[in-house]
């Protein structure tokens, strides 16, 4: 169960955020455990938070942060708790800070091109009032209608027009956080609230880039702002050979093309997994066995010029155009993929209420083939053992910002019937995802490319893709964090404090 | 007054379309009911409610569309188009 706090700290909070921005009943803590990332459900009292803090103000989250220092108390900031890995997750009981309730856009800078705003504001919000400005702030994740510009900056997100606009490293350009011993600082890439390129100093805004809560937690962010695009232009295309449609992929990524916004490669388990209710899909022959999706965005004369390169490679390389329909409405509905519990099937092809849960490594281009195969072989293995897990088939999308023909984020989505879990299902769920990081690293790539590479499992190998650069990160988590207070247990960073 | 006539609400029965796959509405597209007999159950749903969810899933796109864009380019116009600048033979 939580652990309950003394009267007197819950009191202290109080004091600094206010009565009606403290809480710690069963249903703000309970609903405050957990993310949608596979979780332990039938342990979801270890991940409970003793108290939960709405604050308004960065000085509110400081004099949080100093409050628990001075108790000992673990600190996990929490903003749309999207994420697929588990940097929202309590590991340790704790003091949640939820930053929902900073979501203001605190200033607009037409002449500078930015936009400040806190950390709990959600960007399809956001551009809702930039579009009456003429601009759009382009960070696409797939959980774009619900995820909070503070857990892009946690994660270091990436966005699915990343390859035309960047991803949020790129978008942010400077923000303020609260160091786990309560001083307030402001990072970018050196000094100035609104400056892009620095040399001055540390690059510091990246080192907190992805900190999944371990280094504090971010009160306010600078943006860039973009002219909204005029014009849009998305292309299916069909392939009778996975490794046609891989060239192809290539192609495409390497076009040169400035308006691409990115490419995405399904395999053929990808389009099993779509024919089962996808109205796109279901027409689809069976003889095609791989599918390309590539989308542009800008001005529109730009955009269509670019087009027709793209429609000319998709030609050549013996792709089929699937038509407007397709095209556009399934390039619409990228974002839906936070909600498909009813696309589960057990192995007698029974409809189960399954949870998506992606993989999302950073592969070499020239190492997708490869990863893919041996990604499936480990879902089919956990699969046969546990009619529990499904194979939900891979995408690999354009990984790299402004060139996006190096890597890309390879994701294997794996339905997961969450209520049969039990410390055998978990054991085997554990094992399963370190073999899938373990193949990752060994095809030279990264274990995470959008979420993060923390959970359980995976974050055993974090220490072998990093090599010494962990023994950097460990010092660093020791040196800001002397108690660890922020997020411990993260990352395996408890290590940092053993070795002192 | 708009009547409501229950009879006039029940879908016609469905034509099997695709391994696993019913359908009753030209392009709407059901999970075979015999996949869904187990652990979740199909439920009923009367024509209109069909109707919602079909235009409902369209008027979604759509916004989403004019969220990112002003305008959505056609790729079967750029198709033709390209057709059209290839040199005769």
């Amino acid at each position: 169960m939580a652990v309950a706090l003394l009267d007197s700290v819950v009191d202290e909070l109080t004091a600094i955020c206010g009565p009606d921005h403290v809480f710690t009943g069963r249903s703000a803590t309970f609903n405050r455990a957990r993310v949608p990332a596979p979780f332990p459900v039938h342990k979801w009292d270890e991940h409970v938070p003793s108290a939960v803090v709405l604050p308004t103000s960065a000085h509110q989250v400081s004099e949080v942060v100093k409050m628990a220092n001075r108790h000992r108390i673990p600190v996990v900031p929490r903003a749309g708790a999207t994420g697929l890995t588990d940097g929202a997750v309590p590991l340790r009981h704790g003091i949640v800070v939820d930053v929902k309730l900073m979501n203001q856009i605190l200033d607009l800078d037409h002449e500078n091109r930015t936009v400040t705003v806190g950390p709990g504001i959600n960007m399809l919000k956001l551009n809702e009032e930039l579009r009456k400005h003429g601009y759009i702030y382009p960070d696409n994740p797939a959980s774009y209608p619900c995820s909070l510009v503070g857990g892009r900056i946690g994660t270091s997100g990436w966005s699915l027009i990343g390859a035309r606009y960047g991803h949020t490293r790129d978008l942010v350009i400077s923000f303020e956080i609260v160091l786990p011993t309560g001083e307030i600082v402001r990072v970018g890439d050196g000094g100035g609230r609104t400056v892009r390129k620095s040399s001055s100093g540390y690059q510091l805004k990246h080192l907190f880039m992805g900190h999944q809560g371990t280094l504090g937690i971010v009160t306010e962010a600078t943006l860039e702002l973009v002219p909204r695009p005029e014009a849009e232009f998305s292309a299916f295309f069909a392939y009778g050979d996975y490794m046609d449609a891989w060239r192809a992929t290539g192609d495409l990524a390497r076009s040169g093309v400035a308006t691409l916004a990115g490419v995405v490669l399904f395999d053929e388990w990808k389009l099993a997994y779509l024919r089962r209710d996808d109205e796109a899909y279901i027409p689809q022959p069976e003889s095609i066995k791989g599918v390309i999706a590539c989308a542009s965005y800008g001005n529109a004369d730009e955009v269509r010029i670019g087009a027709k390169r793209l429609l000319r490679i998709g030609n050549a390389s013996g792709g089929v155009y699937l038509g407007d329909e397709i095209s556009q409405g399934d390039w619409a509905s990228r974002h839906d993929r936070y909600a498909t519990p009813q696309h589960g099937r057990t192995r007698d092809g029974q409809v189960a209420l399954m949870s998506w849960h992606c993989e999302d490594a950073s592969i070499p281009y020239s190492e997708l083939p490869a990863v893919r195969e041996e990604w499936h072989a480990i879902a089919a293995k956990l699969r046969e053992r546990f009619d529990m897990f499904d194979d939900w088939g891979m995408f690999a999308y354009t990984n790299g910002a402004f060139k996006p023909w190096g890597d890309y984020l390879t994701e294997i989505d794996i339905g997961i019937w969450e209520t049969r879990w039990d410390e055998e299902t978990w054991a085997a769920w554990v094992d399963a995802k370190r073999e899938l990081a373990r193949v990752s690293i060994e095809h030279g790539g990264s274990i995470s490319a959008c979420h993060g590479s923390c959970r359980e499992g995976e974050v055993d190998l974090v220490p072998a893709e990093l090599g010494g650069g962990f023994e950097v990160m460990k010092t660093i988590k020791r040196g800001l964090d002397p108690n660890n207070i922020m997020n411990p247990g993260k990352y395996l960073l408890d290590q940092a404090y053993e070795e002192a | 007054m708009l009547g409501f006539k229950l009879s006039a609400q029940r879908p016609p029965e469905p034509e099997r379309v695709a391994d696993g796959v019913v359908s009753r509405f030209e392009h709407v597209f059901e999970v075979e009911p015999a996949l869904m007999t187990e652990h979740v159950r199909q439920q009923d749903i009367p024509n209109w409610d069909f109707q919602r969810i079909v235009d409902s899933r369209w008027e979604h796109l759509a916004w989403m569309h004019e969220h990112f864009a002003d305008s959505v380019i056609s790729g079967e116009e750029l198709l033709a188009e390209l057709e059209a600048e290839q040199p005769n033979p």
